[in-house]
């Protein structure tokens, strides 16, 4: 048991290369999401089938293999750039986040109500514009929760980064494990440290929750309801 | 470097080994997951405090640390217990107990949505609780959950890639493997990537069926 907590100045740096690469890989993850699920409800089939195929194209094979694939055969393609170890992680992490959570954008826009989208329309509002001031928000409130979901198992794929040589706690773990031969303590240890990180990613989104536009207004219009015929008041004598 | 079509066919046969044994791993593992995921959730909602606690915690740990030290955890401590097992069964049994912990949360989720007047009905016809849940609530909590389950199902395939880890020949180690004793990388990831793409189709083919058949 000391002898492994001898190691902590490289098992904090190890956690640190984790959390860097999760935070990076649900960031990364975000804008591709966005664009995917928008674009699998696309109008024209052509956007529509090939978003669709794309998430599938990055699904079907694990990350593991994908990343595999990114680090050892991409750059024997001619013309293809040699990604350093913490790059093509991120990267490839990133992508396969962006495809899971296309789905779930696909889905929270679904719920949004038709009617928002013709009453943009009526309104002159371009299609961008509804998008993004009208529609978006309104469906973040759906989205937010289950992206939380898959930004925890996001923490968890972090640990394939180890494989390329990506010195992560994982990484750390092993070597340690190597030198102590304590494998009991090291992987409890493991354990833990992986599980408080999903956790705090799990409360850090729900306080995200907590400031969602719609999320905000709901409790805008729940709180002042004893207190409405006082604003009526008040709107009346301006 | 470039594609060498000669090497392609050299080291098919190999990968298809590792074909094999990924099939094998799933079906075994999914086996465990799907029957294992059924008995929590039957323990969960049939027993008591103590009961609901460890599936509770079983769930919570399964969710909140990676296969891939779970997998580590089994492999070297085992034998510090005495038990020395093959990298294989290690790797069944691991997959399937994470993905119980998964789908007994689906199997939950499906019996919330069982209208409570059917169990009343089950008493009234004085049906005994074993088979109050073989004949009435299990085929139906199955029934259900199928589209979700399969899902899981797919995402355990997926992840049996990590098990080359412990050197199990699963594609993905294979794969590895052709790749070092022949310094070429570019084909058998490559052919890996495209085969395990391939064997997504079937469980994809089944995935839209089932919607169609729930929507």
């Amino acid at each position: 048991m000391r002898a492994v907590l001898q190691y902590w100045p490289v098992l904090v740096q190890g956690l640190c290369i984790t959390v860097w690469v999760a935070v990076w890989v649900i960031l990364g993850s975000v804008p591709g999401a966005v664009i995917l699920g928008a674009l699998r409800l696309s109008e024209r089939r052509v956007f529509r089938l090939a978003s669709m195929l794309f998430i599938e194209f990055i699904r079907a094979p694990s990350a593991l293999v994908l990343l595999f694939w990114v680090f050892y055969a991409l750059p024997l393609v001619p013309g293809m750039p040699r990604l350093s170890p913490l790059t093509a992680a991120i990267l490839v992490l990133a992508l396969d986040g962006a495809a899971y959570g296309a789905e779930m954008v696909r889905a929270g826009i679904q719920a949004v109500h038709v009617g928002q989208t013709d009453a943009c329309h009526a309104l002159g509002l371009s299609k961008l514009q509804s998008f993004t001031k009208v529609i978006l928000p309104q469906a973040l409130s759906q989205i937010v929760p289950n992206f939380g979901s898959l930004a925890r198992s996001m923490v968890k794929w972090t640990a394939i980064v180890s494989f390329v040589g990506v010195q992560d706690l994982l990484y750390i773990g092993n070597n340690i494990r190597g030198q102590t031969f304590d494998a009991v303590t090291v992987f409890c240890l493991l354990a833990t440290l992986y599980w408080i990180l999903t956790v705090l990613c799990g409360v850090a989104f729900r306080v995200l929750e907590q400031v969602l536009p719609l999320n905000r207004a709901l409790r805008a219009a729940r709180m002042p309801s004893q207190a409405a015929p006082e604003a009526d008041v008040q709107g009346g004598a301006q | 470097m470039t594609w060498d079509w000669n090497f392609v066919l050299k080291i098919l046969p190999r990968l298809m080994d590792g074909v094999w044994y990924t099939v094998l791993i799933t079906l075994a593992s999914s086996a465990i997951a799907l029957g294992g995921g059924l008995v929590l959730a039957i323990l969960e909602t049939v027993s008591t405090t103590f009961g609901q606690a460890f599936v509770r915690f079983w769930l919570e740990l399964f969710r909140g640390v990676p296969t891939l030290v779970l997998l580590y955890f089994t492999f070297y401590v085992l034998p510090e217990f005495g038990i020395v097992l093959p990298a294989v069964p290690i790797g069944i049994a691991v997959l399937g107990i994470v993905y119980a912990a998964y789908c007994s949360e689906v199997y939950r989720g499906s019996l919330i949505t069982i209208p409570a007047e059917l169990r009343d009905a089950c008493v009234a016809l004085h049906l005994s609780p074993y088979i109050t849940w073989q004949r009435v609530l299990a085929p139906l909590m199955i029934k259900r959950a199928a589209p979700a389950l399969l899902n899981y199902v797919l995402g355990l395939f997926r992840e049996t890639a990590v098990l080359f880890a412990l050197g199990v020949p699963v594609l993905m180690g294979e794969a590895h493997e052709v790749g070092y004793e022949n310094f070429r990388f570019l084909e058998p990831y490559t052919l890996a990537g495209v085969i395990y793409l391939g064997m997504n189709l079937p469980f994809l083919y089944l995935l839209s069926k089932l919607k169609d058949k729930h929507a």
